[in-house]
C-alpha cells in the first residue's frame, strides 16, 4: 500500500500533505510549549515533566512523528529528484510569475530543517553533543526533575547554537509559507476564494511561528530571559 | 466524364432511408480486411476516422499538424445548426432544408441538403453524449440562439468556441480509437499525391515533415478531409497551413473540381495593418447588431473619427438598404465596404477599412451592457489593434473566409475517381453558392459521422479491389514525381521567397476574382497568373534541403499548387456568367445591387476536368433540379 | 522599433542547440510576434540561411500550435494571450528578447522552437474520451445538466492543449492539462461511467511520459492563455486518490 503510494506522484504528494499537516500540528504544540520559557523556570519544567509523565503515550506520539518525518522526507526527495529529470534544461532567462522564493526552495529549506532537527535532538533531547545538559536538575514542588529551563538558557547562550537555530527556523518559515497553503491544495481543498485566502493565512502563520521561535534565542542572548543564570 | 450524382429516387424525405437500405453491407468480420486512409483530421476527418474504426475497418489518418486537435475547424466561433426545434419556434428538418437551399442561392442538390438537415439532429445527440459542454439554460436543457439572420433559434453553441469543442469531441473519439490500436495516426505528414491503380484510388504519397522522407501508403479507399482553399487569396481567416494541395492533386489525377469560384467573404474582420500581415482575424458578426457602419463622406478625409462631425459621415448600409441596414447579409455588406473603399473613402493606414461604431449603442444602453455583450470581442480587438473600441470606432473589412467549391462528389461523397472520397469543406456538396452561418460545422460532422461511414461500406462491398502493396509501380512513380518536384524547387536558387509569390498571387486574386468580379478583371487575372507561376519556377529560393524539417519548402510546395489552382478558380468565375450567392459578377446585378441569377443557363454545378499542364480544363455540368424549394429571388431591401 | 533577438537554434533532435543573436531594425508595433518572426525569416531566406522553425497555425489564439517561451514566460508577457495574439506594441524599442522552445523532458525539441507534444495525444488516448458509438446517442435533451456544471465543464474544456502549463512549470508537470480534461468529464453525467478508469489511465500515462509532479507553484495557471484554474488540479488529486482506493470495490 505505502509503496504503491510512493510510486505515484499524486499519491506521494498526498502523503507529503498529510504528513506535513501532522508536522505543522507538532510545530504549533512545540512552539507553544517553548514559549513557556517566558513564564519562568517552573512553567517550562512543569510542562517538560508533564510530557515525560505521558510515558508510553509519549513514545507513541514520538514514533508517529518520526514515521511522518520519514515519509515526508522520502516522498519529497523522490519527487524532487523526479521533477529535476522532468525539466532537464531550464530557460536562459526565467520569467516566473506566481511561484515564490519559498515555493522554489522547498527542498533546500526542508534539508536544512532536517539537519537542524538532527542536531537539535542530539543537543537537547538525547544529550549527545552536550551530555552535561542531561544531568541538570532542579527542585520542582519538592521533586527533583530535569532542569529544561537552565538547559535552554545555557544552550542558547552559545552564539553558534543560536545562529544555527535562527537560520533553521527562518527556513522553517519559508517552508511553512508555501507548505501550509500547498497541503490544502494537494488535499483538494481549493477555490477562487479559499486558495488566495489560505495563501495569506500561510504567510501570517509562518511569520508568527518563525517570530515566536526566533524570539527565544534572541531573548536569551539579550538576557531578557534567564538573565540570572 | 459523366457526372452521375447517384441520387436515390423517390421523395426527398425518403431518399436517405431508401439509400441506406439499398446499400450493400459488409459482414462485421470482413470489415477489418479493408483499409481506409483519411487525409486531414479536422471535424470531418476525425469524425470519419473514429466512426469507421469503430465499425471495424482498419483506418490510417494523416495530418500535417503536430496533433489532430489543431485543425482549423477549431476556429469556428458561432455555433452549429440543428433542426431540433427545442425552442418550439416552428423549426423542422424541412425548414432547415429550405433555408439552406435558399441561402445557397439554388446552387446545391436538394437531396444532399435534405439529408444534411435530417442528420443535423443526430449530430447534437452524438456530441452531447461525447461530453461537449454546449451552453445550457437554467433548467439544464440545451440553449439555442438565432444566428446569421435565421428566423428560428436553431444554433447550438459553446461560448464563442463551438468549433473548438466539437473538434475536441471528434478528437476524443479519434483518440480512443488510436489508443485502442484501431486507427494508426500519422502526424506531421503532408499528402503529396494520390495514387490510382487501374483507374481506382488505392493510396497516397506523403512527405514526413520532420525527416523529409517520401512515403507511400496503400488503402482500399481514400478520404480527403483537407478543408478549403481560402488561402488562395493569401490573406484570409484560414489558418496558415490551410492549402489546396490535396484536393488539387486529386483534381490532377482525375477528380472533377466543382464550383471553385464559390468563395465566401466574411464582412467583419480586422483590416490589414501593413505589408507584414499574415492573416486576418474574424470578429463575430453579432457585432453588427449594435455597431453602425460608416465612412467619411469626403474622399481622403483622414481626420481621426471623433473629429468627423455627424453630417460628414456616410452610414452607407443604412442609406442603401434602409430595412436591413447594418444587418444586411454577408455578401451585400462586404461588397458595399469594398465599394466605398475603392472610392477612396476607406479608413485606417491602408485605406481598406470601414468604421464599426458603437457610440450610439453605448449612449443608448450604456457601456456596461455593451461590455456584457461583446466584452471578449472588444478585448481581442484591442489586443490586435491597440485601439479601445469603447472610445474609438472599430475598423473592419471583409476577408475570405470559407470556400463552398471543392471536389465534386456524388450522393455517396465519392469523387469522380472511384475509391476517392471527399468530405467537409473539401467537397462542394451542400452549401451551393453561399454558406449560411453555423452550417459548416454541421456539414463537416454530418459527412464524417453519419454519411461517409455508411456509404464507404457500399463502395468497399462492391469495388474490384485486388491485393496490392506500396511496391506497386504506380506508388514508385508518384514518389518519384514528388521527389522530383522537391528537387526542382531546391535547385532553383533564385531571389524571391515563396511567401512573396503567394502574396502577389493573393493580391491579384483578391483584386480581380475576389468579392466583385467582372469579365475584364478575370481575364486580366488569367493572363497574369501564368506569369507569376513562371517567375516562381525560375526565381524562387528555398534554403536548406528536402531531407529535414524545412518550413520554407512546405510553403513553396503549397504555393506551387495555389499558383495553378488560381487559374481554375478564375476560369470558373469567368464562365459562370451570372451572379449567385457569393459569386458576384458586376455585369449581372439587379438595379438595387442584388445578385441577378440566371437560372435558365446556370442552374447547374460546374465541374472541371483536368486536361494537362497549361491546357484549359473542360467544364462539365450537373443540372440541378428543384422539386421542393421553388426558385425565387433573394431580396434584402 | 529596433530589437535584438536571442533565439534558440537547433538543427534537429540529435544535435545540440545554442542561442543565436539577430538584429531586427524595422519592426512595427502593429505586427504580431509571429509576424515579426516572419519578417526575420524572410530576411534569412533571402540570405540563404535557414529560417527559424516554429509551430503556428490558426494565428487567432485557439489551435494551440504556437509554442515558444519569450523572456522566460511561455507565450510571452501578456496575460491570457497566445504568442500569435501577442503584438509588438507590448515591447520597447531597443529591447532584447530571448526566444526559446517550450522546455520539458516530455517535449523534446524537433528543430529550433518546434517541440514534440505528442505526449499530450498519448495521454488523451488513455481515457480522454467518453465512449459512445456513432449514432447510438439518446436525444440530447434527455441528459439535463445544471447550468453551473455545464459552465464549469466548459471552463475546463477551454484548454487548447498548447503545453504552456508544462513549459511554465519549474517541474515540467502536465497536471493542469490532465486535470482540465478529467474535470470536464467528471462534471458531466455522461462522464461518470468511465470516471475512475479515465483518471487512472490518464494520470499513469502522464507519469509514463516523464512529466513532473505538481508542487503548487501555480505558474501553469499564470501562463495558460485560457486561464484554466489550478482548482482543477486540486480536484484531480482527490479524483485520483478516490479512484485508486475504490477501483476494485463495487
Amino acid at each position: 500500500m505505502l509503496s504503491n503510494f510512493l510510486k505515484s506522484t499524486i499519491l506521494s504528494k498526498i502523503l507529503v500533505a498529510v504528513t506535513g499537516l501532522l508536522l505543522v500540528l507538532f510545530i504549533v504544540g512545540h512552539t507553544l510549549g517553548n514559549l513557556l520559557v517566558y513564564l519562568g523556570p517552573n512553567a517550562i519544567n512543569t510542562y517538560a515533566l508533564g510530557l515525560k509523565k505521558l510515558g508510553a503515550l509519549l513514545w507513541v506520539v514520538r514514533g508517529g512523528l518520526i514515521f511522518a518525518v520519514l515519509i515526508h522526507i522520502i516522498a519529497t526527495i523522490r519527487l524532487t529528484l523526479y521533477n529535476k529529470t522532468a525539466k532537464p534544461i531550464n530557460y536562459t532567462v526565467t520569467g516566473y510569475i506566481t511561484s515564490t522564493f519559498s515555493s522554489r526552495t522547498m527542498a533546500i529549506a526542508g534539508l536544512t530543517i532536517l539537519f537542524f532537527v538532527i542536531y537539535h535532538l542530539l543537543h537537547f533531547t538525547l544529550g549527545v553533543t552536550n551530555p552535561e545538559f542531561m544531568k541538570l536538575e532542579t527542585n520542582l514542588h519538592g521533586e527533583n526533575v530535569h532542569d529544561v529551563f537552565t538547559m535552554m538558557i545555557t544552550g542558547f547562550r552559545n552564539p553558534l547554537v543560536s545562529g544555527f537555530y535562527i537560520l533553521a527556523v527562518s527556513f522553517l518559515g519559508l517552508h511553512l509559507n508555501h507548505g501550509v497553503k500547498s497541503l490544502f491544495h494537494t488535499l483538494g481543498i481549493a477555490g477562487p476564494i479559499f486558495t488566495p485566502m489560505i495563501a495569506k493565512i500561510s504567510t501570517v502563520f509562518a511569520i508568527v511561528i518563525c517570530g515566536a521561535l526566533i524570539s527565544i534565542p534572541i531573548s536569551v542572548m539579550l538576557r531578557i530571559v534567564g538573565g540570572a543564570i | 466524364m459523366i457526372l452521375d450524382a447517384k441520387m436515390p429516387s423517390g421523395p426527398v424525405q425518403d431518399k436517405w432511408d431508401k439509400h441506406r437500405f439499398d446499400m450493400k453491407l459488409i459482414n462485421p468480420a470482413n470489415k477489418r480486411k479493408f483499409k481506409v486512409l483519411v487525409v486531414g483530421t479536422g471535424l470531418g476527418g476525425a469524425a470519419a476516422a473514429a466512426s469507421m474504426a469503430e465499425l471495424g475497418y482498419q483506418v490510417e489518418a494523416f495530418t500535417y499538424n503536430d496533433s489532430p486537435r489543431r485543425a482549423h475547424s477549431i476556429a469556428a466561433q458561432g455555433g452549429i445548426n440543428a433542426a431540433k426545434n427545442y425552442q418550439n419556434d416552428g423549426d423542422s428538418v424541412w425548414r432547415l432544408f429550405y433555408d439552406t437551399v435558399k441561402g445557397g442561392d439554388f446552387r446545391s442538390r436538394e437531396g444532399n441538403v435534405y439529408r444534411l438537415a435530417m442528420v443535423s439532429r443526430n449530430i447534437i445527440d452524438q456530441c452531447v453524449a461525447q461530453g461537449v459542454p454546449f451552453a445550457r439554460e437554467y433548467g439544464g436543457l440545451l440553449a439555442n440562439r438565432s444566428f446569421g439572420g435565421a428566423q428560428v433559434s436553431r444554433t447550438f453553441y459553446a461560448r464563442g468556441q463551438t468549433g473548438q469543442q466539437l473538434l475536441l469531441g471528434a478528437y476524443s473519439a479519434l483518440s480512443k480509437e488510436v489508443g485502442g490500436g484501431r486507427v494508426k495516426m500519422h502526424t506531421r505528414k503532408e499528402m503529396m499525391d494520390i495514387v490510382n491503380i487501374d483507374g481506382v484510388c488505392r493510396g497516397i504519397v506523403t512527405r514526413d515533415m520532420v525527416t523529409g522522407k517520401i512515403e507511400s501508403h496503400w488503402g482500399d479507399a481514400v478520404v480527403l478531409a483537407t478543408g478549403g482553399y481560402g488561402n488562395v487569396f493569401f490573406l484570409s481567416t484560414n489558418a496558415q497551413a490551410c492549402n489546396v494541395t490535396a484536393t488539387y492533386r486529386a483534381y490532377k489525377k482525375g477528380a472533377a473540381f466543382a464550383n471553385p469560384c464559390f468563395t465566401q467573404i466574411h464582412p467583419t474582420c480586422i483590416p490589414v495593418s501593413g505589408d507584414h500581415q499574415s492573416k486576418l482575424t474574424l470578429m463575430s458578426e453579432s457585432l453588427r447588431n449594435d455597431g453602425r457602419i460608416w465612412v467619411p463622406k469626403k474622399v481622403g478625409d483622414n481626420r481621426s473619427p471623433e473629429l468627423i462631425p455627424e453630417n460628414e459621415r456616410d452610414y452607407y448600409l443604412e442609406r442603401k438598404y434602409p430595412s436591413f441596414g447594418n444587418l444586411s447579409p454577408r455578401d451585400i455588406s462586404s461588397r458595399a465596404a469594398k465599394e466605398v473603399c475603392d472610392e477612396g473613402r476607406g479608413v485606417g493606414a491602408t485605406g481598406y477599412g470601414v468604421y464599426l461604431d458603437f457610440s450610439t449603442a453605448i449612449a443608448r444602453v450604456g457601456q456596461e451592457m455593451i461590455a456584457e455583450r461583446y466584452g471578449n470581442l472588444f478585448e481581442m480587438y484591442e489586443r490586435i489593434t491597440g485601439d479601445n473600441p469603447y472610445k474609438t470606432p472599430m475598423r473592419i473589412f471583409p476577408a475570405s473566409h470559407y470556400t463552398m467549391g471543392g471536389l465534386w462528389v456524388d450522393y455517396n461523397l465519392m469523387t469522380t475517381v472511384p475509391g476517392l472520397h471527399a468530405i467537409g469543406e473539401a467537397n462542394f456538396s451542400d452549401h451551393g453558392a453561399n454558406r449560411l452561418g453555423a452550417s459548416a460545422l454541421m456539414q463537416g460532422l454530418a459527412d464524417g459521422y453519419f454519411i461517409l461511414p455508411y456509404t464507404i461500406g457500399n463502395y468497399l462491398a462492391q469495388a474490384p479491389l485486388d491485393k496490392i502493396d506500396t511496391n506497386h509501380a504506380e506508388f514508385k512513380k508518384a514518389e518519384d514525381e514528388a521527389s522530383a518536384k522537391i528537387n526542382k524547387i531546391m535547385s532553383l536558387k533564385g531571389k524571391r521567397t515563396s511567401t512573396s509569390f503567394h502574396r502577389e498571387l493573393g493580391l491579384l486574386m483578391w483584386d480581380k476574382v475576389g468579392m466583385g468580379r467582372n469579365e475584364s478583371g478575370i481575364k486580366e487575372a488569367l493572363s497574369k497568373i501564368p506569369q507569376i507561376r513562371e517567375e516562381f519556377w525560375s526565381n524562387l529560393t528555398v534554403p536548406g534541403s528536402g531531407a529535414e524539417l524545412n518550413v520554407s519548402l512546405e510553403r513553396a510546395l503549397r504555393t506551387a499548387d495555389f499558383l495553378e489552382f488560381a487559374e481554375l478558380l478564375a476560369w470558373d468565375a469567368l464562365e459562370r456568367d451570372e451572379s449567385c450567392g457569393a459569386h458576384y459578377r458586376e455585369e449581372h446585378i439587379h438595379p438595387d445591387g442584388e445578385a441577378k441569377r440566371d437560372d435558365t443557363n446556370f442552374a447547374h454545378v460546374a465541374a472541371w476536368e483536368y486536361q494537362g499542364e497549361n491546357i484549359k480544363p473542360v467544364r462539365h455540368q450537373e443540372q440541378l433540379e428543384f422539386e421542393n424549394v421553388h426558385l425565387a429571388v433573394r431580396s434584402y431591401k | 522599433m529596433k530589437l535584438k533577438l536571442n533565439i534558440w537554434r537547433q538543427k534537429n533532435a540529435k544535435t545540440d542547440g545554442k542561442m543565436t543573436s539577430y538584429q531586427l531594425n524595422h519592426v512595427e508595433e502593429d505586427m504580431s510576434f509571429l509576424e515579426m518572426l516572419d519578417i526575420l525569416n524572410e530576411d534569412l531566406i533571402l540570405k540563404g540561411d535557414d529560417p527559424v522553425a516554429f509551430d503556428h497555425d490558426c494565428r487567432e489564439g485557439i489551435c494551440g500550435a504556437c509554442s515558444m517561451t519569450i523572456n522566460g514566460t511561455p507565450h510571452g508577457p501578456e496575460k491570457e494571450t497566445t504568442t500569435c495574439q501577442l503584438h509588438m506594441r507590448k515591447f520597447k524599442d531597443g529591447q532584447t528578447i530571448n526566444i526559446e522552445p517550450f522546455r520539458a523532458k516530455a517535449f523534446p525539441v524537433i528543430k529550433d522552437l518546434v517541440v514534440d507534444r505528442n505526449a499530450f495525444d498519448r495521454i488523451m488516448q488513455k481515457g480522454g474520451y467518453i465512449s459512445v458509438r456513432t449514432g447510438q446517442a439518446q436525444d440530447a435533451n434527455n441528459i439535463p445538466i445544471s447550468k453551473k456544471n455545464a459552465d464549469l465543464a466548459m471552463d475546463a474544456a477551454a484548454c487548447i492543449g498548447c503545453g504552456a502549463c508544462v513549459a511554465a512549470c519549474p517541474n515540467g508537470a502536465a497536471m493542469l492539462f490532465v486535470s482540465a480534461k478529467v474535470n470536464q468529464f467528471a462534471l458531466l453525467p455522461q462522464g461518470q461511467i468511465e470516471r475512475k478508469e479515465r483518471v487512472i489511465g490518464m494520470v499513469n500515462q502522464m507519469e509514463a511520459e516523464g512529466f513532473g509532479a505538481c508542487t503548487n507553484h501555480f505558474e501553469c495557471e499564470a501562463a495558460c492563455p485560457k486561464s484554466i484554474s489550478v482548482k482543477f488540479i486540486a480536484k484531480l488529486n482527490t479524483e485520483y486518490l478516490k479512484a485508486t482506493l475504490t477501483k476494485n470495490s463495487f
